[in-house]
């Protein structure tokens, strides 16, 4: 399939990589709390956000995702003391950068959703898909093979 | 070959309802690694259980991956049974396909599916890179250390020694006692507040399961939970303590006057001293600073006339550096600089104090004997004015915070003036009157309706001298009119601060502090004596403002913290912590400001590069004290630091499992 | 010979006599007359090859990484950009300040090797680029130093102004414009790391693209991975780079490396305050730390 066409019966693929104690727990809350969203992404657990290396985000790109989320705990909340406020840094300058060699802003977003944020979860991974969907798929970064 | 066995949960219904479970388990097994995949209606119940272990035994499985509910519910679970199935259990990976899955997209099954297969495809990539972990376990050195001597220290030290367990206290001043010591009653009983530390410092001292190190502050903290190495500066305190009998001959002989620290400088005290009448030890120190032998090589009086040659000018720092299993850290505060209040004087009018000032002069023991006397000339003061809120809750000039304690102890204040000076106005200047708390509410009622305080809601705008008065100028905001009083005193209810060295300590022994310098408990609501630190606990007012009780109920549950460590022989560690690559670390140190734990530092290696031998530095990350966060692994350029369990590998294999 | 070089040969020679240093390093000619490649020299009879000209580029600090382990002392030649390049080194823990003596030089501006190549010798040659929009030409710290003290001074306490109207252009771009033009300049890359190899920002011991690790970074040479080896390059040096712009020197496909620099350094600068890396080498890394306050602008 060539990469750029539009595929018929596309559905935007969005990866999320979540710190395990808040928006991962998030996550989870959303699904006790039976709250729905569109089956389109997929979450990778990671320890903090901290954790989430700008080098995962444009592999993810490379290799065909349409949009990215990293998320984690509120600044003063995390798990373990200061991880998201370096997440902050590290993805404020990423996002500007990404934005600068033409990726689209909606196609990388970074969030704070906490453990007890099931209907925030929710209504982000919503805005994010339903944002890409009138987007149409990610050719940019893209690995050819 | 690896071998990845896949077992797909139904939960019941829970899962099967909108993921098609077989078809899952069907295209798993197509997937790299996978050797043999299956589906059931509940894996976590014991037939469930007895399925993976069978799997693994007999289809030669090496790792697994269970597609069930999150793995915040049942990773434990999973873990313990492929344990006794005969596999690490770091060799599992969970798909969480009920709260990620089958719960949120009930009604489009074949989407669900499609996204269940993934997370499995995933989960399956990961697994195939995990490696066995073990856990280890480290010892526990069965003796804690108390960083400071006030109630709040001695309280704490006293519990953990109760269970048997040895306690240091390591007091900065020569005495215990702390801020309590200089207080002359508590609130809301009236108290005497020697009548009850004293007691106290009495059985801290003379527990034998308790060591006093006074007059010694902390060097260095090294080490982690269970085995804490701290280094304790003993100053010199030029006095043999072993010797000494504290007969107090010294003192009496002493020729310099020193303004007393204790009394708020409002009275003198010797260059050999004791703090306090009873201080314990009650065992002189000498102030070098001022003492004349120190100063001019002359005098030694003191020595001359000390009966048991305990004096010892040679004396010097000493430093001892024992092992603890548990550290309790209760340094206090200090006072808010009132002088930052110009408009109040202080500093300029003799006769504008604080509370703590005030504190001693209602003490019999302190400069006054216990009579309300202006410090300008001796002269019982008729109307006394209290300005509440000094450097609290004022963000432009003080603290944004509410310091807790000042309205009680003004209201108590502002007693003891119609109690004791007959015909006396005590005139409260205040914001808000906060008396939370068993009968403080009651204690406040009485000091306006019974003593009859007059409270002013506003606040001070300047006051100045006239004569031998002090003009107050204010604002009553409630009648919404001027106040001007003829005062004869000032008392200011300056803010508790944090101790002009808390941060110091803070990052010596590697745990972190608020804005203000108070010491960050690890969960506001459910972990308030613990700090981020495992094996470091807090009590009393370094955490925040707090009044004599919660300061003794906070060092009670530091105790039971101290003592359910100490409690056990050695602590399992987790395994899933940072891990340096030493042949690919440059030794930059990026790592070492990321780490919320201070558990990387540099540490020098050798290597033979062309027949030299060559000593370079690397990271070493510290087992004990890294949590597994793995900030540092992305701010290592080079990738030397990676971070066990979730690998750049197997992150990036997850990835990729999910894109092609 | 130039008053300069004269004095450059002398101290040269003055500090490998007295057996100060055992090496410096300094320029020398090169191939052709627009080239002044880096020279280590270790016998005093050999200073008659140090030149300063005007196509002295190459930022020396880099090569003492290569000389951490010789014994004795290195001494090198800085200009404004040497000198933020060896704080930052320090910084990095890679050099021992005991070892290294610094002789600063003023730095006037060199010229464009590109055009001198193109244009000939005897024409009118414009400044090289990283060089009109230096900040620091003077060095900033020193042993030695060859110039006029006080008018040192004088030119230390105004710090030029930055220019960022390159990076605002491509900012001005729609998205796709953006894509199209790094595209364009990133297909174009060989993967030589050359801009690797003269960065003083990059001094690890491994590069993260020599690694061999099964997953992790791809090394093929395409416009993907052309271009995630340019943002992660970009995301290593943030906050690090000292805009000597020898990345961009050395680039044999005239890739503009700097635009995607100046962008964090703008960035860095917007977001968390104003940081000039290699200027103080007790201040905190903007990505070394954090301020509770920082922007939230996107979360």
């Amino acid at each position: 399939m060539s990469i750029t066409e539009m595929p018929q019966n596309w559905e935007p693929k969005i990866l999320v990589f979540a710190c395990n104690w808040c928006t991962y727990a998030g996550a989870d809350l959303a699904g006790l709390s039976r709250l729905q969203y569109p089956p389109n992404i997929r979450i990778l657990r990671v320890p903090c956000s901290g954790r989430v290396n700008p080098q995962f985000v444009i592999r993810a790109f490379q290799r065909g995702i349409d949009g990215v989320l990293v998320a984690g705990c509120h600044p003063g909340d995390c798990h373990y003391v200061s991880g998201n406020y370096f997440t902050r840094r590290r993805y404020l300058l990423m996002q500007r950068l990404l934005q600068y060699v033409g990726i689209d802003p909606e196609r990388f977003q970074a969030r704070w959703i906490s453990g007890s944020e099931g209907p925030k979860f929710q209504q982000v991974v919503t805005q994010i898909t339903e944002e890409i969907r009138a987007m149409g798929p990610n050719r940019k970064l893209r690995d050819a093979q | 070959m690896k071998r990845v066995g896949v077992f797909i949960c139904h939960c019941g219904t829970n899962i099967s309802a909108a993921v098609d479970c077989e078809k899952v388990a069907e295209n798993a097994k197509s997937f790299p690694g996978v050797a043999y995949s299956t589906d059931y209606k509940y894996m976590c119940a014991e037939p469930g259980q007895e399925l993976i272990k069978k799997a693994i035994k007999e289809q030669k499985l090496d790792r697994i991956v269970v597609a069930s509910c999150s793995p915040r519910m049942h990773e434990p679970t999973f873990r313990r049974c492929i344990e006794s199935g005969g596999l690490n259990a770091y060799l599992l990976e969970m798909a969480n396909i009920r709260e990620h899955c089958s719960w949120v997209h009930p009604d489009d099954k074949e989407r669900a599916t499609i996204k269940a297969t993934d997370l499995v495809k995933m989960a399956v990539a990961k697994v195939m890179q995990n490696e066995a972990l073990v856990r280890s376990t480290i010892p526990i050195t069965k003796r804690a250390l108390v960083i400071g001597g006030g109630i709040a220290g001695i309280q704490a030290a006293l519990d953990i020694a109760n269970t048997g367990h040895i306690v240091d206290v390591v007091e900065k001043e020569p005495s215990i006692g702390g801020r309590m010591a200089q207080v002359d009653k508590t609130f809301p009983t009236l108290d005497c507040s020697a009548c009850i530390l004293t007691p106290k410092m009495v059985d801290v001292a003379n527990h034998p399961n308790v060591n006093l190190i006074t007059y010694s502050e902390i060097e260095k903290v090294e080490g982690y939970v269970g085995n804490f190495d701290v280094t304790i500066r003993k100053k010199a305190r030029s006095v043999d303590l072993k010797a000494c009998t504290g007969c107090g001959t010294c003192i009496q002989k002493c020729p310099t006057k020193v303004p007393s620290e204790f009394e708020m400088e409002m009275m003198d005290r010797k260059a050999i001293y004791t703090p306090f009448p009873q201080a314990i030890p009650n065992k002189p120190v000498i102030d070098r600073e001022n003492c004349r032998y120190f100063k001019s090589g002359k005098c030694g009086v003191c020595q001359k006339v000390c009966p048991t040659n305990a004096v010892d000018f040679t004396q010097e720092d000493e430093l001892v550096t024992e092992r603890y299993g548990a550290i309790v850290v209760a340094t206090g505060f200090d006072l808010f600089d009132e002088s930052v209040y110009g408009e109040y004087g202080y500093g300029k009018y003799k006769d504008v104090i604080t509370g703590l000032h005030f504190e001693r002069l209602l003490n019999a023991s302190g400069p006054t004997m216990g009579k309300i006397k202006r410090p300008s000339d001796g002269k019982i003061p008729q109307n006394v004015v209290f300005i509440k809120c000094v450097g609290s809750r004022d963000e432009a000039k003080g603290k944004a915070y509410c310091s807790k304690t000042c309205c009680m102890y003004t209201a108590k204040h502002a007693t003891l003036v119609r109690e004791k000076i007959k015909d006396s106005n005590a005139y409260v200047f205040y914001m808000d009157v906060r008396t939370p708390g068993k009968g403080y509410d009651e204690f406040y009622t009485r000091t306006t309706d019974q003593y009859g305080a007059k409270y002013i809601r506003g606040r001070v705008s300047k006051i100045y001298e006239k004569g031998d008065k002090l003009i107050v100028w204010g604002e009553d905001t409630l009648l919404g009119r001027p106040v001007e009083i003829e005062a004869d005193m000032v008392v200011l209810a300056t803010a508790m601060v944090a101790k002009a060295d808390a941060a110091k300590l803070a990052q010596m022994v590697g745990f972190s502090y608020d804005q203000n310098h108070f010491y960050t408990e690890a969960h506001p609501k459910l972990a308030p004596v613990e700090t981020h630190t495992a094996g470091v606990f807090l009590a009393g007012a370094c955490q925040g403002p707090k009044d004599i009780p919660e300061s003794v109920a906070q060092a009670s549950a530091a105790a039971v913290k101290v003592c359910g460590l100490l409690s056990k022989e050695e602590m399992p560690t987790e395994p899933i912590i940072s891990a340096v690559n030493e042949a690919i670390c440059s030794g930059c140190g990026m790592c070492v400001p990321v780490c919320p734990y201070t558990a990387i530092d540099l540490k020098v290696i050798q290597e033979r590069i062309h027949g030299k031998t060559v000593s370079r530095k690397v990271a070493n990350v510290n087992s004990g004290l890294c949590q597994g966060c793995g900030a540092c692994t992305v701010a290592c350029r080079s990738a030397a630091l990676n971070l066990k369990h979730f690998t750049n590998e197997q992150i990036l294999a997850e990835v990729d499992a999910l894109c092609l | 010979m130039s008053e300069m070089t004269k004095k450059m040969q002398e101290i040269a020679r003055e500090i490998l006599e007295k057996g100060e240093a055992q090496v410096v390093i300094g320029w020398e000619k090169g191939t052709f007359w627009y080239l002044s490649p880096p020279a280590f020299i270790d016998k005093p009879e050999d200073v008659q090859r140090l030149v300063w000209d005007d196509f002295c580029h190459n930022n020396l600090s880099k090569y003492l990484v290569d000389l951490k382990n010789h014994e004795g002392k290195t001494a090198v030649f800085v200009k404004g950009c040497d000198s933020r390049a060896f704080n930052r080194l320090l910084q990095d823990k890679q050099i021992d300040r005991e070892k290294v003596i610094l002789i600063g030089i003023p730095c006037p501006g060199l010229l464009d090797q590109d055009k001198a190549k193109e244009l000939g010798k005897n024409s009118e040659l414009p400044k090289a680029q990283k060089c009109l929009e230096c900040q620091y030409p003077n060095p900033l710290v020193y042993d030695y130093y060859l110039g006029d003290k006080e008018a040192l001074n004088e030119v230390a306490a105004t710090k030029e102004a930055a220019d960022y109207s390159d990076v605002a252009a491509i900012e001005a771009m729609s998205p796709d414009e953006r894509y199209d033009f790094w595209t364009r300049q990133y297909d174009r890359c060989i993967r030589c790391y050359a801009c690797r190899n003269v960065c003083p920002a990059c001094s690890c011991r491994e590069c993260v693209f020599d690694q061999t690790r099964v997953g992790w970074i791809g090394k093929a040479n395409n416009s993907s991975e052309n271009q995630f080896f340019a943002l992660t390059r970009a995301m290593h040096v943030a906050g690090r780079c000292i805009e000597c712009g020898e990345c961009e020197r050395a680039c044999p496909m005239d890739i503009p490396i700097m635009l995607l620099n100046k962008k964090l350094v703008k960035d860095i600068n917007e977001l968390f305050g104003e940081y000039d890396a290699g200027v103080d080498i007790e201040g905190k890394l903007p990505l070394g730390h954090f301020d509770k306050n920082d922007p939230e602008e996107f979360m």
